[in-house]
This record gives structure tokens, sequence and C-alpha cells, in this order.
């Protein structure tokens, strides 16, 4: 294993991080929070009900109970919330499946000791923010794309009412653009919607 | 109840008396209630008195053969001498402390093993023991397993927490973080890094490396040698280190490599009060082992040193030559094992009891008058609040304290990032300066 240079910032973050704990107050709940305070993370305590989230929580550590299955959280599912860590007590098929829809990267099994905490907030806020990255980096390359595609039909555009090949066809787009000071992608995009019109 | 339902389910030929009779059985059945529980009270207290006349096994689980035994042996003693102590002061509770001493000769597996033999074949249940990490690790699941204690006397790297371990050695915020802060603010951030192939000079270095890139420093190397690295190794390490020229090397090297490490330096004529080695790995013992003439000018940061001026430190080192020879030197893993002792006899009295999980109720927050000055176990994370000093070895194989914390420091074992503490800097503590540069 090679061993990393300098102490990780999720491990840096961790005293400044915000947790809710959505658990109940029993044996677990308080291994959890003891861990917590020793890790050195702030954090809150709630159950069964939270309809709204603290502002600047970074991370749910959530019982997973066959009687909580039911329960829906308005604040979950979105592309802002906060990664989300199961406590699992039932290993059965129901629970895993509720498990599986969290989209979690690690779980703390109960009954919950204090080895194992520190890994799965450290896993979870690495991934998260790696998914976060990546998401972010989808929805460029399709933004690049769809522009691509419009660029392409002006271009399209231009090879037939001017005759020219297509090089020149973009060049020409280019440096309209340039002149314009716009955009090659809003420009190609006048171009398209203003062939439409002309073709009703 | 029982007794009297058949009654109740019975023909009832007269009713009345029936009734009269069945509130007399009540009646009668209360008072043997009352009766019996008189007589059963001061049985019980008999039977408790006899049982309390049983001796108290302790295990002791340190490794008398082996690359780190020069140290764990004085951890033994310490225990052993402890146990003697509590005993000549009639026990606890009038029960004796019986030891039950087995080797476990620096093998993690052979830890587990004689860990599972002192709890089910000797009873033993409450274990004093481990120095390296791997041995702790190898036992925790046992005493987990079957609810005993362990008590860890020897400073560690962290991030660890068992309901079932008592830590008594010093966490890195109590010597890692004063030792680096120290030497960077005195010597420089040029580090050179030497250590023993495991955990805890890993981790210990990445508190060093977090520190020096605060400081923009620079680590010159750092290097990892096996526990039974041979003298030839030690020396290609320190011309390495001679040719890099750093400000101070920072040892987590432990056991008989501590020796192999000076005696390389001084072969390679690297000057220690120029180029001194910090280590806080390093205790009295390993310098006895190797001569005060190779030692002289180690830095390091314990809770505890022979030197340190309390009524206890001079009562207990005599009582220690005075039992195991008269030229023995203490150390800091010495002073953690007597204390921890102490404070589990203390515990036991408090809750009259030595079953574990009692035992561990009462240690929590338990405070003991040990060598160093007064120690705390903490409520929250079963280490312990300790005294912080920086040491200089002397001509002596002694260590002269050149900064001390201004009070007890609060164990943290979970902390990441590091501040400096502003004792450790030597800020304000101009006499500290003074004698280091005296020292040069």
């Amino acid at each position: 294993m090679k061993r990393v240079d300098a102490t990780h910032n999720v491990l840096k973050d961790l005293r400044g991080l915000q947790v809710v704990v959505l658990h109940p107050r029993d044996q677990d709940g308080d291994e959890l929070g003891a861990q917590l305070q020793r890790i050195g993370c702030q954090f809150e305590t709630y159950w069964p009900d939270l309809d709204v989230l603290p502002v600047g929580t970074d991370l749910v550590l959530m019982a997973v109970r066959p009687e909580t299955l039911s329960q829906r959280y308005p604040w979950m599912g979105r592309l802002t919330s906060p990664p989300v860590i199961p406590v699992v007590a039932f290993e059965n098929p129901i629970t895993i499946a509720a498990v599986l829809q969290l989209d979690a990267y690690a779980t703390i099994a109960s009954p919950v000791r204090s080895a194992g905490l520190m890994t799965a907030i450290a896993v979870t806020l690495h991934q998260s923010k790696a998914r976060r990255h990546r998401e972010r980096h989808i929805e460029r390359l399709e933004q690049k794309a769809a522009h691509q595609r419009v660029i392409q039909q002006a271009t399209q555009i231009v090879m037939a009412k001017r005759g020219v090949p297509e090089a020149d066809a973009y060049q020409l787009l280019r440096s309209q653009a340039m002149t314009q000071r716009e955009s090659i992608e809003s420009l190609a995009s006048g171009i398209v919607k203003a062939q439409a019109t002309l073709n009703l | 109840m029982r007794r009297t339902q058949p009654a109740r389910l019975a023909p009832q030929p007269h009713s009345p008396t029936r009734l009269a009779s069945r509130k007399r059985v009540n009646a009668c059945f209360l008072l043997n209630l009352k009766w019996l529980h008189e007589l059963l009270l001061p049985c019980a207290s008999a039977r408790k008195h006899m049982s309390d006349t049983r001796a108290i096994k302790i295990g002791v689980l340190y490794s008398e053969t082996g690359v780190t035994s020069a140290v764990e042996t004085t951890q033994q003693r310490a225990t052993l001498l402890a146990i003697e102590a509590v005993n000549a002061a009639g026990g606890v509770m009038g029960r004796e402390l019986v030891p039950v001493c087995l080797d476990p000769a620096c093998d993690p597996s052979r830890y587990a093993l004689l860990t599972e033999q002192l709890i089910v074949d000797h009873g033993a249940r409450l274990i004093m023991g481990c120095y390296m990490s791997s041995t702790r690790k190898a036992v925790i699941p046992v005493v987990e397993r079957h609810n005993a204690l362990l008590f860890y006397a020897t400073p560690y790297e962290g991030f660890e927490y068992s309901r079932n371990v008592f830590y008594a050695g010093a966490a890195p915020n109590q010597n890692i973080l004063p030792l680096a802060s120290f030497m960077l603010s005195r010597f420089g951030t040029r580090v050179a890094m030497v250590g023993s192939d495991y955990v805890c000079p890993y981790e210990s270095n990445r508190v060093m490396s977090d520190l020096i890139h605060e400081r923009r420093g620079e680590k010159v190397c750092e290097i990892y040698l096996p526990l039974d690295a041979p003298q030839a190794s030690f020396l290609e390490v320190a011309s390495q280190i001679k040719a890099k020229r750093p400000d101070f090397i920072f040892s987590t090297v432990v056991g008989d490599g501590i020796a192999k490490l000076h005696r390389a330096l001084a072969a390679s004529d690297i000057d220690p009060h120029l180029t001194p080695v910090a280590s806080h790995m390093s205790s009295e013992t390993e310098v006895a082992a190797m001569g005060a003439d190779l030692a002289e000018g180690l830095i390091t940061c314990s809770s505890y040193f022979q030197s340190v001026n309390t009524p206890e430190n001079r009562r207990s080192v005599q009582a220690y030559r005075a039992r195991y020879g008269a030229d023995l030197v203490t150390n800091m893993c010495w002073e953690a094992a007597y204390f921890q002792l102490h404070l589990l006899a203390e515990a036991m009295r408090q809750c009259g009891t030595d079953d574990p999980t009692l035992v561990a109720r009462a240690l929590r927050g338990l405070e003991f008058e040990a060598p160093q000055g007064r120690v705390r176990v903490d409520e929250h994370n079963n280490h312990t609040h300790l005294h912080p000093r920086i040491g200089r070895c002397n001509r002596y194989g002694q260590f002269d304290i050149i900064a001390s914390a201004p009070g007890r420091v609060p164990p943290d074992p979970f902390v990441v990032s590091h501040q400096a503490p502003a004792w450790a800097l030597g800020l304000g503590d101009t006499s500290a300066a003074e004698l280091l540069v005296e020292g040069r």
C-alpha cells in the first residue's frame, strides 16, 4: 500500500462536520453519539420525524428499521441532499432493499461499535464528493453535446444557403460569432431558430 | 400465589371459613416472607463475606522475551510492585490480589491465545498488559467477547476506543504533538524520519508531517526498518541522514532498534547537540540499555520521567529499587503500569466487587495521585488525563525536564488535525530555552 503524504482533507474536516442522527435514543443511539463526540463532530439527534433538515447538514446517520420503512423524509433524494449512512439492525431483504434506496456508500451494523464509524464517515464524504463532481462533469458533457448538435445543424444550413463546403461554413460561423462578440453556440442556435421560422 | 390458587378452585362447602383462612394464610405468607427476608439477609452477607476472602486474580501479560521485552519487563515489575503494595495494605476489601504472569514473547497471536487462557483457565478477567499496538489489537476481540478488561499502559497512536480497554499511556496529543511543536520551533523544520515498520510509527509520522507541512518545512527522508533490522541497516540510514543534514531526527524506532540507531548515528559522527534525536518512544530503560554516552542529547516528551520531583515518585522509585535492584531505572511505561494497577484497586474498593462491568463504571472519572502527579480516567474515551513534559537526556542517562504543560492535559485520541500547544513552543518559558542552549 502506498502511504499518502499529507492527511486527507476529508479527515482534516471531521471536526467541522454537522451530523444529523436520525435514531432512537437506545443503546445504539447512545453508542453513535458517544463515538461522534470522541471523533469531535457536531451532531443533533431526531427520531422518528424530521421534516426539515437543519441548515448546513453535511451527513445523516439514519436507523433503517421495519417500523419506519414507510417513513418519508421530504429532504431526501434531491441533488443537494447530504449523504446518508444507514444503521442496519435487521439484515433481511426488506431492510436491505430500503438501504439500497438510500444510495449509501457505507453502512453501520447494529449492535453499533465504536470502531468503523470514522471509516464509514470518511468513505461516505469522499464518495459523495466524487459523485457530485462526476454529476457536474456529466452535466457539462451533455451541454457540450447539445451545443455540438446545434452548431452542426447551423453549419448544414449555411452550406445549403451559400453552397460552400463544411469547413468554410464553419469558419463563417466562427468569424461571425467573433465580430458579433457572441458564442458560436448562441449564433448557431439563432440560425437554426430563424431557419425553422422561415420554413413555416 | 401458586399455593393459594388451588384453594380458590377447590369446592367450597364452608365459604366464610375458607375466606377467613385464606386471609390468615396470606398474612402468614407475608410474615413468612418478612421472616425469610430477615433470615436470608445475614445469610447472604455471610456468603458474600465468605467469597470476599477469595483472591482476586490479575492477569499480567507482558513479554519477558523478544524485541520489546526490556520495557515490558519493567511494566510487569511495576504491576507486581503495585500488587504487593495493595496486598501489604490489606488487599482490596480484605481480598488478596494474585498475579498470573504469562509470557507472550512479543507475538500478537500468542497475546490473543494467552488472554483467552487467562480468562478461561485462570479466571482472571482483569488483565494488565500489551505493548505494541499489534498485540493490543489482537487482545481486544478476546476481552470484548468475555467481557474482561484490558489495562494498557503504553503510549500509542490513538484512534481507538473499546469499553473493555483502559489506556494509561499518552495519546498523540499528549506526546507527539508537544514534542513535534517543541522540536520544529527550536531546531528547525528540515526533519529526517526513521521508524520501525508498524502502525504506531506511521501514524506518528503523519502527525509530524502535517506540522512540518504547516510550517513549510521539509521532510528530508522517511525510512521504516523491520523490527529486527540488523545494525548494518541502521548504519546505512545514518549515512543517508548525515548526507541530508536535517535540523533534527524524528525517531519512532522501538525496542532493541533504539540502541542500534544511536550507535549508528554516533558511528557516523552525527553530533547529538547539533542534530538531536527526538523520540517519544525512547525512555530511561532504553537509555540504560544503550549507555548514557550514546543517548545524551536525546529529546523526548513523556508524562513521566524518573526525575519528576514528587513525593509519590520518590517513594515508588525507592520501593522499586528495594524490590528489584538498586541500579534499576524507571520509565513512562513502568509508571503507567504502576498507577493503573492502583487505579484498578481503587475502582474495586469503590464498587465493592471485581466484576468487570462495575469496575469499568467505577474507573470512569476516577483520579489517583500517581508518581507523575494526579491523573484522571476520562469518562468518555477511557484514556487518561496526564502531565506531559519535554525531557532532554543528560550524561547520567536521566532526563532534565526542559518544558512542562501548565496543567493536566485531557486525552484526545481521535483528533486528526493538531493545534500546537503554547507551552511546547516555549512561549514565555525562557528558562527552558536557556537550558537547551546551554546543552548545545
